[in-house]
């Protein structure tokens, strides 16, 4: 898994590259929350994301938490459909909005109020 | 604040490990690591067994140095590791005496009892490697889960109306239309469904991971596999059956369960597990070790004194319920899917085993039944006992039930099921199967709950096989019909099996409409078989625990073709969640406190006050008093039932009701639809108010309400 943080537009992305899973999930945790602060707005860019284990959706949902408590913002963007299926599946798909392009969630996100 | 003993005491062969905690039993993940533990009380060794997912050697064996046993457990933290990239499994050593009750092998990988998870059969029928050595593989998992707010339901037990189906039965056949056929995910797309036909609980047949190859075999009729389609043979009690979600080949059955369980509740929907502690799927002396016979094999299954296993179960072993330790076990797991996947009840199968002793003689007051009964997890869960055993104990108005337990009541099938075909010297029993079997249950704390009635349930016909067969056809079965049931109580309306005839084909529906009313305005707790309310068909087998098929699936076309069952068994269903008069969970009782000068049901005939108590009478009727619903707590419509089984019509007299309610007709299964029944409201006025003729074998079901 790579991860790589970028600014557009004053929100936070994150691309999330490779699979999200058991091996990865605790260095992604952590690289995560740093960018977690008061008021944040994250898109996290899953277009090169290819699987997301059990441990990885955990990522997503303890940083869905994260950021509500600190008050911010977040969206996913470019989920692959098979994704989107698994995460519909096992009850993961309510923690963030998702939206077919980073432009599209970069939108939508300084539109949240 | 930082334990300080979450920091490794010792190394081996470049394992960080220190030893772990006792409890709880299992492979539980840890802040740096996973905590094992696993008893034994004869083993003398173990070794802990860890392999790469799906790999078929281990890439580590880890000796439990003898310091990190605490009594009979042995338990050990490793450091470092992927949890969700491994599979674990113990090697016990020990003494090989059958005499003794031991079958140690320390050279066979076992499966953790308290798997959470368990891989090997990830895929539903995908063949697995036989000469793998580890076929059932221990994995480890998180238990937390994003509920939000979600708890079990606690519907009160007189208000259920339960729906008992197989997961893969219900979605698998190509007319269900659900992206993933025959899973967890499955059922959730099929809750509207659910919502509309108006069930609030579902009843799933084990759900516990089982393997569906166990005595797979050619059919000799289409020669494709037998399976283990049904699951009553647990592999593992704790962890979901992988084949069963969507998301298996992922290892994502926790969480997919979760979820369908968690929008199931949401919509009002409760969720009930078929348990099944009775035996394990390693069969007899000649079956395969997955687990427990190499734990432990003395303490977990009930031996004869010459170290054979006893089969009270009819499946080769017997769990060794009260044994305290099994006992423990099986607290342990309830308890855990009480409060990790929030299920609302447990069914237990052949519950007769779970009383008997260590010996196989049935106790008086069985500790683990006991137990259940007090326990304070499973405090608000609905208990229900199938009451009776493989070994010949039939226990059922007789399993010691502490006023917590529920029984699935199997005179009342009979019972309904002979009087239908228009048998007689039934009406004693037919009126205590109504009022929910006081005869049975009159002692009973929870009166009336303690009744769960059916007429069908998977054992055995659907609904329309009851009324298309005489006799069981299970030669797919390839056991030259010897299997299966042979006290059906079921008659074809005169042609077995499918007819084009139109007056059977009428006969039949009306049958089943005339089962349905019954069951739907009988005292006690109703539960339908998935699939009777769309007349679905086993083409006459009556044991379809092999056929993974179109035999079994449910075929979803049933429910345009037989909109007319769909459509009353839908307002049946209506019908009884808006009278609450059929849901008074207390016996009759000789009192009128209400001063309302009508007993709570009064009995009938073809005279108003006069019914026909006679061993050759085929027709009876009965009048539920609307101020006494609620035990008198509430006030509902009077509701009378006119069941008139005999081959000609009938002419009943109406009891007489309060001036200012006139009767209005809500069931006629004489007359064809719309007017076999009519939604609340809408309920059809009668001209004559002092009688009504009841057609050939049919059923009317009226109601005394004020003029609109």
């Amino acid at each position: 898994m790579e991860l790589k943080v970028d600014k557009q537009n004053n929100v936070t992305v994150i691309e999330i590259a490779g699979d999200l899973d058991g091996a990865s999930a605790e260095t992604a945790q952590n690289e995560i929350s740093k960018h977690i602060i008061s008021d944040c707005s994250l898109v996290f860019n899953m277009e090169k994301c290819t699987f997301i284990s059990s441990a990885g959706l955990r990522v997503l949902l303890m940083s869905a938490k994260h950021i509500k408590r600190e008050n911010g913002k977040g969206a996913l963007s470019g989920l692959s459909s098979d994704i989107k299926d698994v995460m519909e599946m096992t009850g993961f798909d309510h923690i963030f909005n998702n939206y077919d392009s980073l432009s599209k969630a970069i939108d939508a996100i300084k539109k949240e109020k | 604040m930082e334990r300080i003993d979450t920091y490794p005491t010792q190394k081996y062969k470049g394992f960080n490990l220190r030893p772990g905690r006792p409890i709880p039993f299992g492979a539980t993940i840890i802040p740096g690591g996973i905590n094992f533990s696993i008893f034994s009380s004869h083993a003398t060794g173990c070794e802990l067994v860890l392999f790469k997912k799906r790999e078929p050697r281990p890439f580590a064996t880890i000796p439990f140095p003898d310091a990190f046993r605490i009594g009979n457990v042995f338990t050990m933290i490793v450091f470092d590791l992927d949890y969700e990239n491994i599979e674990y499994g113990y090697h016990m050593d020990g003494p090989f005496d059958l005499q003794q009750g031991h079958r140690f092998d320390k050279h066979k990988v076992l499966m953790d009892p308290y798997a959470k998870v368990i891989g090997g059969r990830d895929v539903w029928g995908e063949e697995p490697d036989w000469d793998d050595i580890y076929q059932h593989r221990a994995r480890i998992v998180f238990d937390d889960f994003d509920w939000q707010g979600d708890k079990p339901l606690e519907v009160p037990m007189e208000d259920l109306i339960i729906y008992e189906m197989h997961v893969r039965g219900f979605t698998c056949h190509r007319s269900s239309g659900v992206k993933h056929p025959g899973t967890f995910a499955g059922i959730r797309e099929k809750i509207p469904y659910l919502k509309k036909l108006g069930v609030n609980c579902i009843e799933i047949m084990p759900v516990h991971e089982f393997d569906e190859f166990e005595n797979s075999r050619p059919s000799p009729v289409s020669g494709e596999k037998l399976m283990n389609y049904w699951g009553y043979s647990n592999v593992g009690f704790f962890a979901p059956k992988a084949g069963y979600a969507a998301t298996g080949r992922f290892g994502m059955q926790v969480d997919e369960l979760k979820a369908t369980i968690k929008d199931l509740h949401r919509n009002g929907i409760e969720v009930i597990l078929d348990v099944v502690f009775n035996h394990t799927a390693e069969g007899n002396e000649d079956g395969p070790y997955i687990s427990y016979r190499g734990v432990d094999n003395k303490t977990y299954y009930i031996l004869t004194p010459d170290g054979y296993f006893y089969n009270f179960s009819g499946c080769g072993n017997t769990l060794n319920c009260n044994n305290p330790i099994v006992r423990g076990m099986i607290l342990d797991c309830l308890r855990y899917w009480a409060s990790a996947y929030h299920i609302d009840g447990f069914r237990f199968d052949l519950a007769s085993i779970l009383g008997r002793d260590q010996n196989g003689a049935p106790m008086n007051s069985p500790p683990l039944i006991e137990s259940l009964a007090f326990d304070p997890i499973l405090g608000k869960c609905k208990l229900i006992a199938e009451a009776w055993d493989a070994g010949g104990l039939y226990q059922v108005g007789s399993f010691p039930g502490w006023g917590r337990w529920a029984e699935w009541n199997g005179k009342y099938r009979d019972d309904i099921r002979k009087f239908l075909k228009g048998e007689v010297g039934l009406l004693g029993a037919m009126g205590q199967r109504i009022q929910g079997s006081p005869d049975l249950y009159r002692w009973h704390e929870s009166g009336a709950c303690t009744s769960v009635n059916f007429i069908t349930c998977h054992d055995g016909f659907t609904l329309k096989d009851l009324v298309s067969y005489n006799g069981k056809h299970n030669e797919a079965n390839g056991e030259d019909n010897r299997d299966g049931n042979n006290d059906n109580d079921s008659w074809n309306c005169g042609w077995e099996g499918e007819t084009e005839d139109v007056e059977i084909n009428r006969l039949r529906r009306k049958q089943m409409k005339n089962a349905i009313s019954i069951l739907l305005v009988s005292r006690g707790v109703p539960m339908l078989l998935s699939g009777d309310e769309m007349g679905n068909t086993q083409f006459g087998n009556n044991n379809a625990y092999c056929q993974d098929n179109e035999i079994s699936w449910l075929d979803w076309d049933n429910q345009k073709k037989n909109k007319e069952i769909f459509n009353f068994v839908k307002g049946m269903i209506a019908f009884r969640k808006s009278h609450s008069v059929l849901r008074n969970k207390t016996y009759f009782q000789d009192r009128d406190p209400e001063d309302c000068g009508y007993p709570e049901i009064s009995w009938h005939g073809i005279k108003a006050w006069d019914a026909d108590w006679s061993d050759s009478s085929r027709t009876i009727a009965f009048m539920f008093c609307g101020k006494k619903a609620k035990q008198g707590k509430s006030n509902d419509d009077f509701i009378y039932t006119a069941i008139n089984m005999d081959w000609n019509m009938h002419s009943f007299e109406l009891p007489a009701i309060p001036e200012q309610l006139k009767w209005y007709v809500v069931v006629n299964t004489d007359v064809e639809p719309p007017e076999d029944i009519w939604c609340a409201g809408e309920e059809k006025a009668i001209e004559n108010q002092f009688e009504v003729l009841v057609g050939p074998r049919s059923v009317m079901v009226l109601i005394g309400k004020k003029l609109k």
